[in-house]
């Protein structure tokens, strides 16, 4: 893995004519677990597309670049709310897939280590129809780590798990990206709080960082200042409108 | 129902008696699906054989079971050779439907100038009836056995190019924008994200087109006749209808049917074995 950028993004996205989010300017540290908290549709996922590439049909109105001046194309991976496995793939073969595209010799081996230090080691033959939706965010990631790119996106990627995997997920997710640029979109509060290494909040009139506690992310679920921190965030969303 | 009925019904036993009676429901289902069908055919087949019998019915207007099973034995020199002449049409008409269908949907999924272009007339091919075109077919191309393979692959080839598209189209956005990430080639894109996404629908088309290259083929025979593809079923058929051997006549119909069904089973073996590790339509659910 290269030395993880840190990215920059300023400027303001319509789609046909529609506002979707205002002028604003983030700046995401390098090297650190960044996490963007706002309401359901302030244009939170729009700004991770366009730092992903993913422009398509918006009119972008600005910059996305990264801190050392290097485009941001190939060195990016994205984790969605939606695993994004292909169906007819077992889990192996997901993670290989970036690999296989390139051309690159089949990595089976590296694959089947990535998937075990996941916590797959049982389910490497399996289809994600086979799999829990925990499990299968598992394999998601285990690919994100196959892809070894410096800049890592994170769409929701646990809203859709349950409290218990949730916060398994959130730890080894934690533990396995360290040193990487991540981008994480949430609208969760506490997941923030737990994470957060940076917290900015987005806002239709724009982006604020907000203080962060002095305990390293990520945070004990149930130790005071984590929610004492997560009732803070929680109070900034609903003062904002 | 008294007091310690309701009280020992949650107990140990109960459940067991309780899944011991799924296990015989089950059991029973499977059985009766093969039972009643075949008990519906004989008793078909022996209302059949009474009314011919009984009401001396003459074997030119409805020949019995056992002149019908007569012919079938007594004429197989005949209807295999038969069978394996329409049976190699369908299969060319069916490989041929593939193909072109297939190859049509990539190039209409590729290129919007090429669906543009093209997919009206397609359309328009498809719903013209095949036995109104049959007989231009025998007169504009010079090879008889072409013009009844043309005539069957008429038919076959719009469902595999219909559900094809639709299958190539209905590629999940989120996967492309993953492929985008990885910056795959359009072939890739087609090669492992949309070929694999359009196969159960392109499994579908196949099992419509199967059934339909029969229908191409039969009429093919009707309409163009015995000079093109030899002595098929659909002509020995019509051959036996001018004779007034109704057995004869009976005995391929039946053959033709059965073929019929073989296709469908090993179109829908084919779909079940690409499909039932991942496929929704092919998943039990638990």
């Amino acid at each position: 893995m290269s030395a993880a950028p840190a990215l920059h993004l300023s400027g303001r996205a319509t789609i046909a004519g529609g506002p979707i989010f205002g002028p604003l300017d983030l700046d995401v540290p390098a090297g650190e677990w960044t996490c963007l908290l706002g309401p359901s549709g302030v244009g939170k996922s729009t700004v991770l597309r366009l730092l992903a590439g993913l422009g398509g049909a918006l009119a972008f109105d600005g910059t996305a670049t990264a801190g050392d001046g290097r485009p941001l194309t190939g060195r990016v991976a994205l984790m969605a709310q939606q695993d994004l496995l292909m169906p007819w793939l077992d889990a192996t073969a997901n993670v290989c897939l970036g690999a296989v595209l390139r051309g690159d010799a089949a990595q089976r081996t590296r694959a089947r280590a990535l998937l075990e230090r996941v916590g797959l080691a049982d389910h490497v033959r399996k289809r994600p129809q086979a799999l829990s939706g925990g499990q299968r965010q598992r394999v998601a990631l285990a690919r994100t780590l196959m892809e070894d790119r410096p800049v890592v996106l994170l769409d929701e990627p646990f809203s859709a798990l349950d409290a218990r995997a949730r916060a398994l997920m959130q730890d080894l997710s934690a533990e396995v990206l360290a040193g990487r640029t991540v981008l994480h979109v949430t609208h969760d509060a506490a997941e923030a709080a737990r994470l957060g290494q940076t917290v900015l909040l987005m806002t239709c009139s724009g982006i604020t960082a907000i203080e962060v506690p002095q305990t390293p992310a990520p945070r004990r679920f149930d130790a005071p200042e984590t929610l004492a921190f997560q009732g803070h965030l929680l109070r900034q969303l609903m003062e904002t409108q | 129902m008294s007091v310690t009925d309701t009280t020992t019904s949650a107990s140990a036993p109960t459940e067991d008696a309780e899944e011991a009676a799924r296990y015989r429901r089950d059991r029973r289902m499977k059985v009766a699906r093969w039972m009643l069908p075949s008990l519906v055919l004989v008793v078909t087949v022996l209302a059949w054989h009474l009314y011919v019998t009984l009401w001396e019915v003459p074997h030119y207007i409805l020949p019995g079971p056992v002149l019908v099973a007569q012919s079938l034995i007594e004429d197989w020199g005949l209807l295999y050779p038969a069978l394996l002449i329409t049976g190699r049409l369908t299969l060319l008409a069916l490989l041929f439907a593939v193909i072109g269908g297939v190859t049509l949907a990539v190039a209409f999924t590729q290129s919007k100038w090429a669906e543009m272009s093209f997919f009206p007339y397609a359309v328009i091919l498809q719903v013209t009836p095949v036995v109104a075109i049959a007989p231009l077919l025998q007169i504009y191309v010079e090879n008889a056995f072409v013009a009844a393979l043309l005539c069957a692959w008429i038919v076959a080839f719009f469902p595999i190019l219909s559900n094809t598209t639709i299958g190539l189209k209905s590629t999940d956005h989120n996967l492309e924008d993953l492929f985008t990430i990885y910056g795959a080639t359009r072939w890739q894109r087609l090669r492992y994200l949309a070929a694999p996404s359009a196969l159960p629908y392109f499994l579908g088309g196949l099992k419509i087109a199967g059934g339909l290259a029969l229908i191409g083929a039969v009429v093919a025979e009707f309409v163009i006749g015995r000079a093109g593809t030899g002595l098929g079923l659909a002509s020995t058929l019509l051959e036996a209808s001018y004779r007034f051997n109704f057995g004869r006549l009976y005995a391929a119909l039946i053959m033709i049917s059965c073929m019929g069904v073989v296709i469908f089973a090993v179109m829908s073996l084919i779909s079940y074995l690409a499909l039932f590790r991942w496929h929704e339509s092919a998943l039990k659910r638990e």
